[in-house]
């Protein structure tokens, strides 16, 4: 029973390795592409397409990433600011929502659950959204644009409702409240610290949201200076296949230089390199909080 | 009782007052510009009689501050250069200018919310590829002819009338034309080296292009003769009506009109002349010129050239040509490119159309009069021209004999040659040419001696009652017909039949009797034959 027990394991294990080890040579390869790319002369590129190692070792594309850093490293601040600002504020709304949300002596909860949970079935579309931003809130070309959005998303507040409901049992904010606690101090001494692991989650896709986001700055913001990381590459590239599908009829000429291959790979590198030392950090919590809730029980 | 009413009047007066507030605060800006210009246009007389002085006939003593639109991305050293130009604009007009740019990311996108938002925009760029025409029919752009002679009279002085009149859209002047004269029209693209090296005949019409290419798959079989990139409908199709059939523009829904005859409109779709281009098509893949993958490539046309993977384009304009062949001179500096202009072939070429670059003034705009008297100011006036289009002199670029010289390269350069976009308000008088731009020019006044105007840019398109057709015909496009192009069916009879099958259930019949309709009443209109 035991040696019959063992071979079937074994057999798992080895194929379960053999999957995953074909899984992250498969997630590695086109970072170690791009990599080779970003080490590669441009005229290598042309010529002979991407290696994975260089043909013609090469620095050109971070020299002149370097020569002039400051929109990198612009974008970067931008981004940066966006991420934990909007984390720290909208966290606190959110579990502010979700605890009042959740909170069964108030009387109207269900009602306004489900005015929160209907604005994500039903959106009125993005004229109705450009408007309100630029028209009314006046939002345009500031920071506002890029934090404000994210700083309420529906999803989230039903996450953290939800969260809360099961982590935090209804008799121990009785018995503060019996002890003279008011709800705002429940909320922060009792609630948030039970609620920690919901944080760490919800923390977690708010902050992935808003390093992503690309759109906000896209639409509201026409100063440079303003433009998020994502934003300011995706440009670059947009920028080039702009280029290369308008039609000789529109007789477009820029007069901005379009990357080299080289260079939008060394970007590339640049950019992701310290989200990618970052990343075994903050993995464990990640793949904690993702499992949170998850279990019911 | 009393005090639950009167707590209720408290209540509702709190909310008046906060109502009250709110909406002052909201629209106080709205309110008092609207006043200021129609009181603008009441008093605009009086002002311009009362004040000689005053160089234009616009009431100017309330600052402003104008919100300029241009597509693209804005240069480094455009802060620079604006608080320059504001400098002298308030002392000007006693406005100044924010210059914003949609950068090229969902730039079209972006130019239909500024338009149909309601946004605070004064000036924003026109051109054909922007859909001027359907904008401006569409009610989008404030008419400027009335505007035109209080606001800016030099500027409708300086820009020739046959220029005001072919921007108008059903009679009226919606935008202020570029009056910089350069043909965008396409011609024959290739290696002279090469074809030197072979003792290949020069391509000057579509035999001695396609010998040219035989020479190039014979001689040098690595390298893929001529290469047309995704957008192979345009580079290929719309390229080989232009020179073969002297198309009278880019017709969409498989129309076709010769420029000799415009008003004989036929369908290209289903036409034995279809089918005989389908099949030379079809053979350029089987011999090998360009690939059955072209649909997939993601490097421009251009760029292949420049690197030796590919040894000609079918048709690229004079500007680009150029640009082309100084990208691959600085790569290798033994190759050379040759060029001849489609009209060469046809024996005609037409200039851009009047439409091609402008500048409007959206409805949305709050102070028209000043918009456009700034912008007469950044065409007409040398110091405003010259510092938008080239940056600071001394700064951004030097005049050496009479020629534009960057300072820098253009990665330490913050504004290089036209880095604002400026295509639109170019002034001919005051332009910087760099020296390689002699050859364009070259071309160009080649070009000059054959040229005949461009009859199809000045048509707006009403594709309102059709417009559901449109979107279903364009689908069925990409799916049917343009795997057909790129050479990748065989039997070619039958899928063209299929895809016209699949085009007349989406409504082509409809769409292309409309169209006729419409471009039929636009020649007569015109007084076109």
């Amino acid at each position: 029973m035991k040696i019959k027990e063992d071979s079937s394991t074994k057999w798992f294990r080895l194929i379960a390795y053999i999957v995953v080890l074909a899984g992250s040579i498969m997630c590695l390869l086109p970072f170690l592409l791009i990599l080779s790319a970003s080490l590669s002369s441009n005229a290598s590129i042309m010529t002979d397409g991407y290696r994975l190692i260089p043909k013609e070792f090469s620095l050109e594309g971070y020299k002149v990433i370097f020569q002039i850093p400051d929109e990198v490293l612009r974008a970067y601040g931008v981004t940066a600011f966006v991420t934990v600002v909007g984390t720290l504020i909208g966290l606190l709304f959110m579990t502010m929502a979700g605890y009042v949300l959740q909170r069964k002596d108030f009387k109207y909860r269900n009602f306004f659950a489900f005015v929160i949970y209907f604005t994500t079935l039903f959106g009125g579309g993005l004229v109705p959204y450009y408007m309100l931003i630029n028209n009314y809130l006046k939002f345009s070309n500031s920071m506002y644009a890029l934090i404000w959005p994210g700083l309420m998303t529906p999803f989230l507040i039903i996450l953290m409702r939800s969260f809360i409901t099961s982590a935090v049992p209804d008799e121990v904010v009785e018995s503060s409240k019996i002890d003279g606690a008011n709800d705002f101090v429940i909320y922060y001494r009792i609630v948030l610290p039970l609620a920690v692991p919901g944080l760490a989650t919800i923390g977690l896709f708010l902050a992935l949201h808003y390093w992503n986001d690309w759109f906000s700055s896209a639409m509201y913001i026409s100063d440079a200076s303003k433009y998020q990381l994502q934003f300011y590459l995706y440009n670059i590239i947009n920028t080039s296949n702009f280029l290369n599908s308008i039609g000789a009829g529109a007789g477009v000429t820029l007069s901005e230089g379009v990357p080299s291959e080289t260079m939008k790979m060394s970007m590339a590198i640049v950019v992701t390199g310290p989200i990618l030392l970052l990343y075994p950090f903050i993995q464990r919590y990640f793949v904690k909080g993702l499992t949170v809730g998850a279990v019911k029980g | 009782m009393v005090s639950k009413k009167s707590k209720a009047v408290g209540l509702l007066l709190t909310t008046a007052m906060t109502m009250s507030l709110v909406s002052a605060c909201g629209s106080s800006n709205d309110t008092s510009t609207a006043g200021n210009t129609s009181t603008d246009t009441k008093t605009n007389n009086e002002t311009a009689s009362n004040e000689g002085t005053e160089t234009t006939g616009i009431d100017t003593s309330k600052k402003v501050e104008l919100q300029f639109y241009m597509l693209g991305n804005a240069p480094k050293d455009l802060s620079k250069v604006e608080a320059e130009i504001n400098k002298m604009a308030l002392e000007d007009l006693n406005a100044t200018v924010k210059f914003n740019y949609t950068t090229w990311t969902d730039w079209d996108q972006k130019y239909k919310l500024l338009l149909s938002t309601g946004q605070n925009v004064d000036l924003i760029f026109t051109a054909d590829w922007t859909q001027y025409q359907q904008y401006a029919k569409k009610g989008a752009f404030l008419a400027l002819d009335d505007l035109l002679p209080k606001a800016a009279p030099t500027l409708q002085a300086y820009v020739p009338q046959d220029m005001w009149d072919a921007v108008k859209i059903d009679g009226k002047i919606y935008t202020v034309p570029s009056t910089y004269k350069e043909y965008v029209t396409n011609g024959f693209v290739w290696r002279e080296d090469l074809r030197k090296k072979y003792d290949l005949p020069t391509p000057v019409d579509m035999k001695t292009f396609e010998a040219y290419l035989e020479g190039i798959k014979q001689n040098e079989p690595k390298l893929q003769p001529v290469s047309f990139g995704p957008d192979i409908l345009n580079s290929l199709v719309g390229t080989y009506l232009d020179v073969q059939r002297k198309n009278v523009g880019a017709l969409p829904y498989g129309l076709y009109a010769s420029y000799d005859k415009p008003s004989e409109m036929t369908s290209y779709w289903g036409s034995a002349d279809q089918l005989a281009d389908l099949k030379l098509f079809k053979s350029w893949v089987d011999k090998g010129y360009f690939s059955k993958n072209e649909l997939n490539e993601t490097e421009s046309m251009q760029d292949k050239i420049a690197n030796g993977t590919a040894a000609a384009i079918l048709g690229d304009n004079p500007t680009r040509y150029n640009a082309t062949a100084s990208k691959m001179k600085s790569l290798h500096p033994d190759w050379e490119l040759g060029y001849t202009p489609f009209g060469v072939t046809n024996g005609y070429a037409t200039p851009v159309h009047p439409i091609h670059n402008g500048f409007a003034i959206p409805n949305s705009s709050k102070h028209a009069d000043r918009a456009l008297a700034f912008y007469e100011k950044l065409v007409t006036d040398k110091r405003y021209n010259l510092l938008t289009e080239y940056g600071i002199e001394g700064v951004n670029y030097t005049v050496e004999d009479g020629y534009y010289k960057m300072l820098g390269d253009a990665n330490t350069n913050g504004f290089a040659r036209e880095a604002m976009n400026g295509w639109a308000w170019r002034n001919p008088e005051f332009m910087l040419f760099e020296p390689s731009y002699d050859g364009v020019k070259a071309i160009f006044d080649e070009l000059d001696k054959i040229q005949k105007p461009d009859i199809f840019t000045g048509f707006a398109e009403d594709y309102t009652e059709y417009q559901s057709e449109r979107a279903a015909l364009e689908q069925v496009v990409k799916q049917y017909l343009q795997p057909i192009v790129a050479g990748q069916v065989d039997d070619l009879e039958g899928q063209l039949q299929k895809f016209m099958d699949k085009a007349n259930q989406a409504g082509l019949q409809k769409i292309q009797e409309a169209y006729k309709k419409q471009w039929l009443a636009y020649l007569s209109e015109k007084g076109i034959q």
